[in-house]
């Protein structure tokens, strides 16, 4: 019980993460990303709204279940980070696969060969994955 | 195009003045019987009624007609407002305060089934975002522009639909049953995604129609100002849910100690 809710606490942490990592280092520093991009159809935007908006609040909302999960000892710290990285690995191949190439939202960065900007996006974002499941199958096993 | 008239200003002053009078009278005739009133509600209404007249004074009302400036008068009288009056908690005052006569109205209003449909999940997010998409993809934000009576209807219309929502997500006063925590998290994801794809669609398409300024600016500053209120609402929708399992928690300590 503690360890899904400790698994589920981290796994809304790590989509924050990744939705804001996403949003204020390749949109805001180093502007990569654009905030459109004109060959982005309507579905697009539709997927973009709903996955910024559930970014935010999947951020708050697992910050609050981890201090209810401390504050009644009910933490699982490996759950927790399996959790995290599996959220973050999940949301990122999301954003390189469906939003970047599917969609056509934007691309990582333009004028330049985005072949290697987008297999180094999406072998990060498996490897995160990855490591997330590992973590969780040895804690649940 | 319509501009703030010195008449329109006093009016500007007047709403939050008179409403911000009423809610220090009724809190010291409270404490004078010796009532407790929490001063975070007292702030949060103070909070509440200066981000109502940072929208509706000058410099901001000067220069609406400017659609970036516009977009930052709508988030303080359609979010930041709405969401700390909810939670200034106006109407348990009114009914801790008000003569006997007024208090029974007002609880026959508030269980009404006009207020049920009023707020219901599916009428507020209609008003709420319907109205913003109403506002900003048809010509209804030019004609606004031109009439004051249009215009002033427009603001109410946002403070209204605003106050329904903060109230159904965050609301501590009484009123129609609402969503459990999980389901007031899904309005604000509905209404938080439509806020982010109405911006996208104003600054993909240069919208809204006859707006002056620069309205690319204005859509990502409804984009971002968007993303800043609703994580406040999502903070304040958890934190209650955090207190609240608290106070149970303890509750249930205290029956069977251990």
């Amino acid at each position: 019980m503690s360890r899904h809710r400790s698994a589920g606490s981290g796994a809304l942490v790590g989509v924050g993460i990744a939705a804001f990592v996403d949003e204020t280092v390749f949109h805001q520093l180093l502007h990569w990303h654009h905030f459109y991009d004109k060959s982005t159809p309507a579905a697009g935007l539709v997927s973009d709204g709903i996955f910024h908006a559930f970014g935010w609040i999947a951020l708050v909302a697992g910050l609050f279940l981890y201090a209810d999960l401390q504050r009644r000892g009910g933490f699982a710290r490996g759950s927790w980070w399996g959790g995290l990285l599996a959220g973050a690995g999940g949301f990122q191949l999301y954003d390189g696969t469906v939003q970047h190439k599917l969609l056509r939202l934007h691309q990582i960065r333009y004028d330049v060969d985005l072949l290697a900007y987008d297999l180094a996006w999406n072998v990060a974002a498996v490897v995160l994955l990855l490591a997330g499941v590992v973590l969780l199958r040895r804690r649940h096993g | 195009m319509w501009s703030y008239s010195g008449a329109g200003m006093a009016e500007g002053a007047l709403a939050p003045l008179l409403l911000g009078w009423a809610y220090l009278l009724g809190v010291s005739r409270l404490r004078a019987r010796g009532d407790i009133w929490p001063r975070g509600r007292v702030v949060a209404a103070v909070g509440g009624l200066l981000a109502l007249a940072a929208a509706l004074l000058p410099p901001l009302a000067g220069h609406d007609e400017e659609f970036p400036v516009h977009v930052v008068q709508h988030l303080l009288l359609g979010m930041l407002a709405p969401l700390l009056l909810v939670l200034a908690a106006p109407v348990t005052l009114a009914l801790r305060t008000a003569p006997p006569s007024v208090r029974g109205r007002l609880l026959r209003v508030l269980h009404g089934r006009a207020a049920r449909v009023a707020t219901a999940p599916v009428t507020v997010l209609v008003l709420d975002v319907g109205g913003l998409f109403a506002l900003y993809l048809t010509p209804l934000y030019a004609l606004s522009a031109d009439s004051t009576a249009l215009h002033l209807a427009v603001h109410a219309h946002v403070v209204a639909s605003g106050v329904l929502l903060s109230w159904l997500l965050v609301g501590v006063d009484p009123g129609p049953r609402r969503p459990s925590t999980l389901g007031r998290l899904a309005v604000l994801l509905v209404a938080a995604s439509a806020h982010g794809i109405l911006a996208k669609l104003l600054y993909a398409h240069g919208l809204p129609a006859g707006a002056a300024g620069d309205r690319g600016l204005g859509a990502q500053l409804l984009y971002y100002g968007g993303d800043a209120t609703e994580v406040l609402l999502a903070a304040a929708i958890l934190a209650q849910w955090y207190l609240r399992t608290g106070r149970v928690a303890a509750r249930a300590a205290r029956r069977s100690p251990a």
